[in-house]
């Protein structure tokens, strides 16, 4: 609710538009919350379909020759696509047939996934722009009508779109797939006994966590106007794990506090403490961990002993 | 219990409060500050750099203000760290130029975060970037200016005396990003002009976990010298090189070992040479006196780095100078201004041509019994740039 107040509090245009960053972070944090929080499949490279989101956006609106360059909104839906894609594709190797993959085993592909797709880009050549990545142009919004790009009307089109995803969450998650996945998540062997298709829905909640992702992530690198290599590799898979453990796993709200809180947090230190921000926000994040094993959701909402 | 916790989530959010809160620097004591942005990399693989451009350029802040400030008015920095970090880049970059509405953004350090920084402060910001690092050039746009070294100047110079003390046969080694490869385009047509061959080029990641490559393509290739672009991570390329016992058959020239690089892999370096702006090493009583303000300023076991760091000490200066020119901060004014102002650096002279590079002086160093030690110094070199404003 603060959130929503912000604009009317504060009239720092550029605050204003480092949330609207947040809430796009949020949703990438949703995205990893629901396979790892609610799926039980932990993953160490879905920075794979956000910075993916980027990189596809990228090359459909800045290069030349055959079709290209396509118009903004068409290589946005294009870059949703190929997320909910590669996610399908991924998930037919890992979770089907007598070789179905839990646990570890797929956190160690979805790691080599990520470090696959950060060597591509950076060995892509004037495809993917190498170490330098790709300068995007394009502005979100319409022409000439509305302007979606920076300030309000960015922090308006995210919010919305973080409410529109949460609320989509909460209902998917109520749905039969969801309570299946649910249960996958507590005893992936007894729901398959009774008879559930497990597979499918695992297939089904990954595809949709990986559009997610790639949505974000391309509304997010066509805002920052750049994409490069680091973007989707591990290390910036791994961050997104720390926002979903900070906030709370498996609760929805505690990803998008742990999106928003960490990002500031780390944006606001290392203006400020500039010898010393990397050790105190470290040590923030060890004790809210140690402290609060369920994140800061799972603390402020804990069951109170009568 | 509860009332721990309760403890616990107090002590907690006050520190995330307390650390959120104070995002100003303490300003100087009276009138209406100047503000010049640093995006600068203090944490991450340009760790090294990046401290060395926000320190070098604080310190000319300190001595601009200790002589009046420009144009009478006090000078304010303001440092953000972009951890070597292309979306922190671009984050930090907005925040100069929208929230804090500097005048104008000095920084950053690698080529990728440079054409964040342009995008951001340049063409969507409108506001001036001096960018202070060693670079790889052909960037030209009314409001941006390079400080560092481009290409032409170490390269053009160094070529013939790495020749002469090594053999004709070299080995073109960079990391995978776009200053290392311009760089070697440009210096092929130089060494073949030398009378040169190139045996090898090899790029790696400029975080590679690996050096079997380069270690395979020396064995095999048997370059005379490695002419090596391969910042942050080049100790333990010499290293693998060492370990494999190549070290002593073949010479090796970089255009970025500054001293602070130098002098975490002495015994490794020995013999190499280096070709930047500055060194310790470098003749002159603007360096020395450079150095010794440094020192005083930071302890002295701290040393300014080849590049970065005299480019954004420069680039303070020159601001100066060329806002009391223009008698304007607005960024159009200054630019102009500052097209042909020459300025008595660490360095010696330095002079901003019209193509918006500077012309500098390059020394070239090597090492020597664990030091460097001054081989050459290549004067008021021209940076060869095709920009035409």
């Amino acid at each position: 609710m603060a959130l929503v107040a912000l604009p009317i509090i504060s009239d720092d245009r550029f605050l204003i538009d480092r949330f609207g960053r947040y809430f796009l972070f949020a949703i990438f944090a949703l995205s990893v919350d629901l396979i790892w929080g609610y799926g039980g499949m932990f993953t160490f490279g879905h920075a794979v379909f956000f910075g993916g989101g980027g990189y596809i956006v990228g090359m459909l609106t800045t290069r030349g020759g055959w079709f290209l360059p396509v118009p903004f909104w068409l290589a946005l839906a294009a870059a949703v696509a190929a997320a909910a894609l590669l996610a399908l594709a991924l998930s037919y190797f890992v979770f089907s047939g007598k070789g179905a993959l839990r646990g570890v085993e797929f956190a160690v592909v979805t790691l080599a996934v990520a470090v696959i797709a950060e060597r591509l880009a950076n060995a892509g050549g004037s495809i993917s722009g190498g170490q330098n990545g790709i300068l995007m142009q394009s502005r979100l919004g319409v022409p000439g009508v509305i302007s979606l790009h920076r300030g309000y009307g960015f922090y308006a089109l995210t919010g919305l779109l973080l409410v529109a995803t949460y609320f989509g969450l909460k209902w998917f998650l109520r749905t039969r797939s969801g309570l299946v996945l649910r249960g996958v998540r507590e005893n992936e062997d007894r729901i398959d006994l009774l008879g559930y298709e497990v597979p499918l829905v695992k297939r089904r909640t990954f595809v949709l966590s990986g559009a997610l992702a790639g949505l974000a992530g391309a509304l997010f690198y066509v805002h920052e106007g750049i994409v490069s290599p680091g973007t989707v590799g591990v290390g910036a898979s791994t961050l997104v794990l720390l926002w979903v453990v900070l906030g709370g796993r498996g609760t929805l709200l505690g990803p998008i506090i742990g999106a928003i809180l960490l990002p500031h947090l780390t944006a606001s230190l290392s203006g400020t403490l500039l010898d010393t921000w990397l050790v105190v926000v470290g040590v923030i994040l060890v004790a809210v961990i140690v402290l609060f094993p369920a994140g800061i959701f799972g603390f402020l909402t804990r069951p109170r002993k009568a | 219990m509860r009332k721990r916790n309760l403890w616990i989530v107090v002590i907690v959010l006050t520190l995330i409060a307390a650390a959120c809160g104070s995002d100003d620097d303490a300003s100087p004591p009276s009138g209406d500050p100047i503000v010049i942005g640093i995006i600068a990399d203090l944490t991450g693989p340009f760790t090294t750099y990046g401290n060395s451009l926000s320190r070098s350029a604080e310190l000319a802040v300190k001595e601009v203000n200790a002589a009046g400030g420009i144009d009478g008015r006090p000078v304010q920095v303001i440092v953000e760290d972009i951890q070597t970090d292309v979306t922190a880049t671009v984050d930090k970059a907005r925040k100069l130029v929208e929230s804090d509405d500097v005048d104008v953004v000095m920084g950053p350090i690698g080529s990728d975060a440079n054409d964040a920084a342009y995008q951001t402060v340049v063409q969507e910001g409108g506001k001036l970037l001096f960018y202070t690092e060693t670079y790889e050039g052909g960037k030209c746009d009314p409001l941006y200016f390079s400080f560092g070294a481009v290409p032409a100047q170490q390269i053009r110079p160094m070529i013939p005396i790495l020749q002469d003390a090594y053999g004709d046969n070299v080995m073109l080694f960079g990391a995978d990003y776009v200053w290392p490869r311009r760089s070697f385009e440009i210096a092929k047509p130089i060494i073949a002009d030398e009378g040169g061959t190139v045996v090898s080029e090899l790029y790696l990641p400029l975080i590679a976990d690996d050096f079997t490559e380069l270690v395979q393509e020396v064995r095999d290739k048997q370059p005379d010298y490695i002419f090596s672009l391969y910042p942050a991570l080049w100790g333990a390329a010499l290293k693998a090189l060492d370990d494999a016992a190549l070290l002593d058959d073949v010479g090796v020239g970089t255009i970025f070992l500054g001293d602070p690089d130098y002098l975490g892999i002495t015994d490794l370096a020995e013999n190499s040479y280096t070709a930047l702006p500055y060194f310790t090493a470098a003749e002159g009583s603007a360096a020395e006196d450079f150095l010794a303000a440094y020192q005083a300023e930071y302890g002295a076991s701290e040393f300014p780095s080849g590049g970065e760091g005299v480019g954004a000490y420069n680039a303070v200066w020159m601001y100066k100078e060329a806002v009391e020119k223009a008698g304007s901060t607005d960024p159009a004014a200054v630019a102009e201004a500052l097209v042909g102002l020459s300025f008595n650096g660490p360095t010696g002279k330095v002079k901003m041509t019209s193509s918006h590079h500077l012309e500098q002086t390059i020394n070239l160093v090597q090492a020597q019994n664990g030091e460097y030690v001054l081989v050459d110094s290549f004067s008021n070199r021209d940076p060869e740039e095709a920009c035409d404003l």
